[in-house]
């Protein structure tokens, strides 16, 4: 009786001590969104001391509404944004159907890191060297090329880019997804059934691959509406993009423009969510809707992989050396196709200043990039237990994905206020806190897919089998999860090392990171002393995925780990759900 | 009666430059061990080492360390010193210095964030040119609020091998693009530099330009400015990419002329051929003029915001930036080649060889607002 006491004892402590962590993670991750989006909310309707303006007007919105142009800007943002995810996702998809079962795959896996590693500014420098009239590709051709593809009317290019950045993304974030839901099982019932394998790709595996893949296609749509760095390098210019327009205004010298640049800032916000629902709504439409299509036959889409893997190495790859060749550089003349002149003078120049940029940014992103992980494991294991248990209260969504949705400028604007309040002199703590809170929805949804994946069924065995909660989790769950905890700590680190903005006005000038001397310096269009600089920023976060790939690959997939992994409680765990999956 | 008043007034400025009498051996007393958050463009490697540079002259010489705090656009910290006033963090603020000039500098005034005279006081004061507008930018008086620290002319820049005899005037330049099309523009206003080109053009295009030095008069801006929306209409229709689009900034157009895009490229610096060919962004061939009027010129400047911590070493360091030593310096053709704000005489170096252009003054600030608007209104979408 006592021991039963005291076991109760202490599972109420351990039940107890759970909530204060996930108490305590909610008010880290989401506290800042407070003065962030009052902030914002005060600042469009016209409430803002710094200008001596202390009542609530209309203006910013009336002063937004009469910008000529703006119907323009918003149709051309919301074009490219709806224009890159939907592609990003259906070559994504196209890829998997036709690349996922080759003898290549791993290479390609393998490639992924590079590829995702080289920051989007990076890849946009290299972008508009290769295609603008007289860049790479002109240069191989001999002649300056008449077609437009950089600062284009329409925003081709800049829908081209991001979608060809997004892939490795979406790429890279399926992989623990299609791990999880027995590819090769289904296609093989699929195939004795007699589909082919686009088919049941396309009826079978698609279904379930959105709904686990919507939380990265949330992020990509998101990313290419608020998207300024990229945006101003090779976007439209006449009129530029939303995003582009709120922060040219927001960085106005006159700073009567900021109510307006604030309802711009919270107009993009409304964009963002009404394309958030758009993407909810066509998934919704392909899954349960078409579902007549999905069991009516035979017919399936003829999209073709292949080309599009290797268009999307290719240009991407092909940025590199022409940022290594640029940053050794002296005289680089079109129509030369390599530099005329050669010079150690420029990383000379900054190699000494270079070592301590380079400590302070992984400092910070790894710091930031470990906390976040550990809260977006809390976070999704309280969601594990609110689904199940209605007493719990559920963490939304949606609060998970503003710091990703929201345009960064306005709600760090609000926050910068209040950190002069309580102590701004805290540099490093404010400019972490804020790397933790924007790599935060970028974790959560890395380890999104996966957690749904995982099979509760392995926990409930395991409790029955008598181990302690924490122990089902570390000597179960843990384990089975690790390559997308790896992953995932992977793409916190590098969303950490690309944050510009957050490090700038937190840090007030005394933290420099590779990301904010990089982007400082790309104003001033030296393309020798920009190329040091994305490639370094390219190397930095390419080290930590190889760091996690080669993690993930010791504790590998399900398959792998029934063969490999030799003594472990998981690998009769493993067979149990195999079994248990496909009877 | 109205003697009396300017009498009132002269003595009130005289009284208030007075109270704030620097005791200069105590600046430079206090300036020790302090460092100081340079808040500053970051864009170019050659100004970013003088920086550099400055910082260990100042760290040997006076004990004060120079941070620069690099940005792709000085409006940044402004904001942040909004911020800061907002909290009304009055003292303990982040920046210690700025480098601004034109509407970033009416700005800080306007709402207040810089709030001491010191320009005049500085030792090093002595050396300024006089004959320069050093105590007005864009017409704004200074008060020395600001400091001056270099001269910039709207300068274009050409091939001698592409362009024998290059434009002279605006409407020159629209003879030589209607002949060749497709090979002259201007930064996308409301870049500081495309704006800059509006001015001058609508200052050469106007019969009469007293307008233009006064505040804009809504009633009259039509009239006005036609000739110069005249002119652009003719100008788009045969410019880079027929108007449809425009090179973002300045340094876009230098890269532009290199790649052969562009046959004329744009910069605030006269000097920027040289440093530019030396540096290997433009080749060796190219050369700097201004057009037949002359250039429109200002000053740009270095401030203390109102709520600075490193009051001191931020004096110091604008009073070293402002010496005979760091002046030539910044002006060495191989270093920077940013046109000197004191008397010839002071100067060393290559700095000595720079020869300013005939200058326009700078229109009053409200026509640049006004210009940019109406650009935004026929040409921004």
């Amino acid at each position: 009786m006592k021991a039963k006491l005291f076991t109760l004892k202490k599972q109420s402590v351990a039940a107890f001590t759970f909530n204060l962590i996930v108490l305590l993670t909610v008010l880290i991750s989401f506290l800042p969104l407070i003065p962030g989006l009052i902030g914002l909310l005060l600042a469009a309707f016209g409430y803002i001391p710094a200008i001596d303006q202390y009542t609530l007007s209309m203006t910013g919105f009336k002063q937004l509404l009469a910008w000529p142009g703006l119907s323009q800007s918003v149709s051309l943002t919301l074009f490219i944004s709806m224009a890159s995810t939907l592609l990003a996702a259906l070559f994504s998809f196209a890829i998997l159907q036709s690349c996922w079962h080759s003898r290549w795959w791993k290479q390609l896996e393998a490639l992924l890191a590079p590829i995702m590693a080289l920051p989007h500014v990076a890849f946009a420098v290299g972008f508009a060297f290769l295609f603008t009239p007289s860049g790479f590709i002109a240069r191989i051709l001999g002649e300056q090329i008449n077609w437009q593809l950089v600062h284009d009317q329409y925003g081709l290019g800049l829908i081209a880019a991001l979608t060809l950045k997004e892939i490795p993304f979406l790429l890279f974030m399926s992989i623990p997804l299609l791990k999880q839901l027995n590819i090769n099982t289904t296609l093989i019932t699929a195939r004795s059934l007699g589909y082919n394998n686009a088919q049941a790709w396309q009826k079978i595996i698609l279904p379930q691959w959105l709904p686990k893949i919507r939380f990265s296609l949330f992020a990509v749509m998101a990313y290419s509406i608020s998207v300024v760095d990229v945006a101003l390098i090779i976007g439209p210019t006449r009129p530029p993009t939303l995003a582009v327009l709120v922060w040219q205004w927001l960085n106005d010298a006159d700073l009567a423009t900021l109510p307006k640049a604030s309802a711009g800032a919270l107009l993009l916000l409304i964009m963002c969510l009404v394309i958030l629902l758009g993407i909810r709504f066509t998934e919704w439409l392909i899954t349960i809707k078409c579902r007549t299509w999905l069991s009516s036959g035979r017919y399936s889409l003829p999209i073709s992989g292949k080309s599009i893997i290797v268009t999307t190495y290719l240009i991407t790859l092909a940025t590199l050396p022409i940022l290594l060749m640029w940053s050794f550089a002296q005289r680089w003349r079109f129509p030369d196709i390599v530099p005329s002149r050669w010079s150690l003078r420029f990383w000379q120049q900054e190699w000494h200043y270079l070592l301590d940029i380079i400590a302070n940014s992984i400092m910070i992103a790894l710091i930031s990039a470990t906390i976040a992980l550990a809260f977006a494991i809390i976070i999704h294991e309280h969601s594990i237990k609110a689904a199940a248990n209605k007493r719990f209260l559920k963490v939304p969504r949606l609060l998970i994905a503003i710091p990703m949705l929201a345009p960064q400028l306005s709600l760090l604007f609000g926050i910068q206020v209040a950190t002069l309040y309580i102590a701004h002199q805290y540099y490093y703590l404010w400019v972490t806190w804020a790397h933790i809170f924007f790599v935060f929805p970028y974790i959560f949804l890395a380890l999104d897919g996966p957690w749904r994946s995982y099979d509760q069924r392995l926990d409930k065995v395991a409790l029955s089998l008598g181990l302690s909660p924490f122990k089902v989790w570390w000597q179960i769950k843990r384990p089975l999860l690790s390559p997308a905890i790896w992953i995932a700590w992977a793409v916190g680190i590098s969303v950490s090392l690309a944050q510009y903005l957050p490090t700038l006005m937190l840090g007030a000038g005394r933290i420099s990171t590779l990301t904010t001397e990089a982007v400082a310096l790309s104003s001033g269009q030296d393309r020798r002393i920009s190329a040091i600089y994305a490639l370094l920023q390219s190397i930095t976060p390419f080290l930590f995925y190889i760091i996690a790939i080669i993690a993930s690959r010791k504790t590998g997939s399900l398959e792998q780990q029934r063969t490999t992994s030799t003594s472990r409680i998981t690998t009769s765990n493993v067979s149990i759900s195999n079994q248990s999956h496909h009877p | 009666m109205r003697r009396l008043f300017i009498g009132l007034g002269l003595l009130l400025v005289s009284t208030f430059s007075q109270a704030a009498k620097l005791d200069w051996q105590a600046v430079e007393e206090k300036a020790k061990g302090q460092t100081v958050y340079f808040y500053a463009w970051g864009g170019s490697p050659e100004i970013n080492n003088y920086l550099r540079w400055a910082d260990k002259r100042l760290n040997t010489e006076y004990g004060v360390r120079l941070k620069h705090v690099k940005v792709g656009d000085i409006a940044e910290a402004i904001t942040r010193l909004a911020a800061e006033k907002t909290a009304q963090k009055n003292n303990n603020g982040s920046v210690d210095m700025v480098w601004v000039n034109g509407e970033n500098f009416k700005s800080m005034k306007r709402y207040d964030l810089i709030t001491d005279s010191f320009a005049t006081q500085l030792p090093n004061w002595q050396y300024v040119d006089k004959t320069l507008p050093v105590d007005s930018d864009f017409s704004e008086p200074t008060l020395g609020l600001e400091a001056p620290w270099g001269v910039g002319q709207l300068v274009f820049i050409y091939d001698t091998l592409t362009l024998t005899k290059p434009p002279a005037s605006f409407n020159e330049l629209l003879a030589y693009a209607v002949k060749h099309p497709n090979k002259l523009s201007y930064p996308k206003p409301p870049s500081f530099h495309g704006t800059s080109f509006l001015k001058a053009a609508l200052l050469e295009l106007t019969n009469d330009n007293t307008p233009l030095y006064k505040s804009v008069d809504t009633q009259t801006f039509a009239t006005i400015s036609a000739p110069l929306w005249d002119y652009l209409d003719k100008f788009h229709a045969v410019a880079w990419r027929q108007g449809k689009q425009f090179p973002t900034s300045a340094a876009e157009t230098i890269q532009l002329l290199d790649d052969g895009e562009l046959d004329i490229a744009i910069s605030f610096n006269p000097n920027e051929a040289t440093t530019s060919q030396q540096s290997g962004k433009l080749s060796e061939t190219t050369v700097a003029y201004a057009m037949k009027a002359g250039a429109l010129s200002n000053i740009h400047f270095l401030s203390i915001p109102w709520n600075a911590t490193a009051k001191e070493g931020a004096l110091v360091a604008i009073n070293f930036l402002l010496s005979p030593e760091a002046q030539s310096r910044k002006g060495d053709l191989a270093i920077w080649g940013d046109p000197t704000v004191l008397a010839a005489s002071h100067i060393t170096g290559s700095a000595k060889n720079t020869k300013l252009f005939k200058s326009i003054p700078e229109p009053h600030p409200s026509w640049q607002t006004a210009l940019e608007a109406e650009w935004q209104k026929r040409y921004g979408h």
